[in-house]
């Protein structure tokens, strides 16, 4: 339609703009109670004193515009504000939480990239085949099991019934690094639904791309089968997959959140969890911008290598 | 294809019957006995608070499917006029002030947000709904949209305008109406998905009471005592692996049968 500069430039404007409404969304979702946001936020212990306390916390006097003004000003600087149930500042909620997490996804992502090409190459290799339908029966099944499910399963029989494994990361601090053990289970139910995901776009896209035109005409040129397949098919295939890098995204955060609370891992989920049990709002806020401007970003990313990889095709925009 | 179906209906069959006919055949609760235990007239043990399990399991599957049913058709009654009118409308801003504001957010992951809310307010059922099908809408309305838009330029509308059709006939009656199969298949699809939101949600403890009777819930709380009563955790586990693996087994055989016989692709992009 257009150049591709100014195809960038319209999809940066559109991360800036998901940026700012994230940021946005994140405080109207939070503040914009109908009533008394003290009062209401006291919830269970609604003694004048701790209302009295919310009140000063988070400046409820104020209009709203104002707060938010001085709140999104605050962000860029690592200004997060202070949290209701402990006064520390939300900012080290955060470094707290950071580094298992960080971990954690890391691993993931680290593990789903050649797992999920190899899997959907192994089965495009072998379409028809015993392999391929058992590769095609076992992602499409998985694909759609919340984690939680899955993973308490995985417990009873690597923990419960064989003992191989710990069950949870329960007193081994945040230094999981230390403990690998412990990080197996995890890592293996984070990457159940992206892989199966990834699997079967990589599985589809290198079909299509092995029968087309250019791979018939490189196979008579005497081009050895390998390189048709790993230089040529796969970066066609990899970009309808890398758009749906997006959806994957979406589910490695809510994954994230899950597998932590279901492995008690000390990191940002588990955090997030215990804020919203206690209601604890300028925590909430703190984490939602961070897993929100990091989904934008990343999705930004991915568009970003999906135009690079397929120029022809157009990504969302 | 049909031994995929027949697969896919053998794998959702007993969750489905539990959490359709199960609350039927509850029954009146017994007295409370200690937490976790094995034996003692339950066939599989008691819960955290010491109910029993079995009529637990009875009752626990149909929020689940209720609220997955509810939200997804919710999607759609909002996401359809969405998508419709911003595919079929001349005015450009209207197009945008529609679809712009989706766009934005399409980007905050799905689960964040029903949490963000779950921080505020304490949603029941009820809220629960809302919050799944509004998460839902911006993609079911893009989709409705880009469809809606490919059918609006066929020469068939062209021709129902020159006939001096009126708009609702050509936008619903003709527009409308071609969407039918690209929906079809999108509902399947992502019924699956809410399926799988609803589920963690229960899980993390939104839309739900502590102590429901609930398949997720029973998984969360009865946790506790994997190690001592397995059951109260493994069998609403395995049931719950049931109902969302055989709804994608079923929903991917009904697409490959729709796509050989249909007369025209519902394909998703």
């Amino acid at each position: 339609v257009s150049g591709p500069r100014s195809w960038i430039a319209r999809r940066l404007l559109l991360g800036a703009a998901q940026t700012a409404a994230v940021v946005l969304l994140v405080f109207v979702l939070t503040e914009a109670l109908p009533g008394d946001a003290a009062v209401a936020l006291a919830g269970d212990q609604p003694d004048p004193e701790r209302i009295a306390a919310i009140r000063e916390a988070m400046d409820l006097d104020r209009p709203a515009h104002e707060r938010l003004v001085d709140w999104a000003a605050g962000l860029p600087h690592g200004d997060f504000g202070t949290s209701l149930a402990s006064g520390r500042p939300v900012s080290t909620y955060l470094t707290d939480g950071f580094g298992p997490t960080l971990l954690l996804a890391a691993l993931t992502v680290a593990l789903l990239v050649p797992i999920g090409v190899g899997l959907g190459v192994l089965a495009a290799r072998h379409e028809g085949g015993p392999v391929d339908r058992l590769v095609s029966a076992v992602t499409l099944g998985v694909y759609a099991v919340p984690e939680f499910a899955f993973g308490v399963l995985l417990v009873t029989v690597f923990a419960l019934r064989l003992g191989w494994l710990p069950p949870t990361a329960v007193g081994y601090g945040t230094d999981l690094l230390a403990h690998p053990a412990a990080l197996v289970l995890p890592v293996l139910v984070l990457l159940s639904r992206p892989v199966c995901s990834l699997a079967r776009l990589v599985r589809a896209g290198m079909i299509d791309a092995l029968a087309s035109p250019y791979a018939a005409h490189a196979r008579r040129y005497g081009v050895p089968g390998a390189r048709i397949r790993y230089g040529h098919a796969l970066p066609n295939a990899m970009a309808p997959a890398t758009q749906q890098l997006a959806r994957t995204i979406d589910w490695l955060l809510c994954g994230v959140i899950v597998v932590e609370a279901l492995y008690v891992i000390p990191g940002l989920g588990t955090v997030l969890i215990n804020a919203v049990a206690e209601r604890d709002v300028p925590v909430v806020q703190g984490l939602a911008v961070v897993f929100g401007v990091t989904t934008v970003v990343l999705n930004l990313g991915a568009d970003l290598v999906a135009r690079r990889l397929a120029p022809r095709s157009e990504a969302a925009a | 294809v049909r031994s995929r179906f027949a697969l896919g209906a053998f794998v959702i069959g007993v969750p489905l019957a539990l959490a359709l006919l199960g609350p039927l055949l509850a029954g009146e609760p017994g007295p409370r006995a200690p937490s976790f235990t094995l034996g003692g007239g339950h066939w599989l043990g008691t819960d955290f608070v010491g109910r029993d399990v079995w009529r637990q399991v009875l009752l626990g599957g149909r929020s689940v499917v209720l609220v997955a049913l509810a939200a997804t058709a919710l999607a759609y009654l909002v996401a359809f006029p969405v998508g419709l009118l911003s595919a079929l409308t001349r005015r450009a801003w209207l197009e945008e002030l529609l679809m712009r504001p989706l766009d934005v957010l399409l980007a905050v992951p799905s689960l964040l947000m029903i949490l963000l809310v779950a921080a505020v307010f304490t949603p029941g059922a009820v809220g629960l709904t809302l919050l799944v099908a509004l998460v839902n809408i911006p993609d079911a309305a893009r989709l409705v949209r880009a469809a809606a838009a490919e059918a609006a330029s066929r020469p068939a509308v062209e021709a129902l305008r020159m006939q001096g059709e009126t708009w609702w006939r050509t936008a619903v009656g003709y527009v409308g109406r071609s969407l039918t199969r690209t929906l079809a298949a999108d509902a399947g699809v992502r019924l699956t998905g809410v399926l799988y939101l609803v589920a963690t949600a229960a899980f993390l403890g939104v839309g739900v009471e502590p102590d429901a009777a609930d398949w997720a819930v029973m998984v969360d709380r009865n946790r506790t005592g994997l190690f001592v009563q397995p059951w109260a955790v493994v069998v609403p586990a395995l049931l719950i692996v049931a109902l969302t693996m055989g709804a994608n087994l079923l929903v991917d055989a009904g697409l490959k049968t729709g796509l050989k016989t249909g007369p025209k692709k519902g394909k998703r992009t």
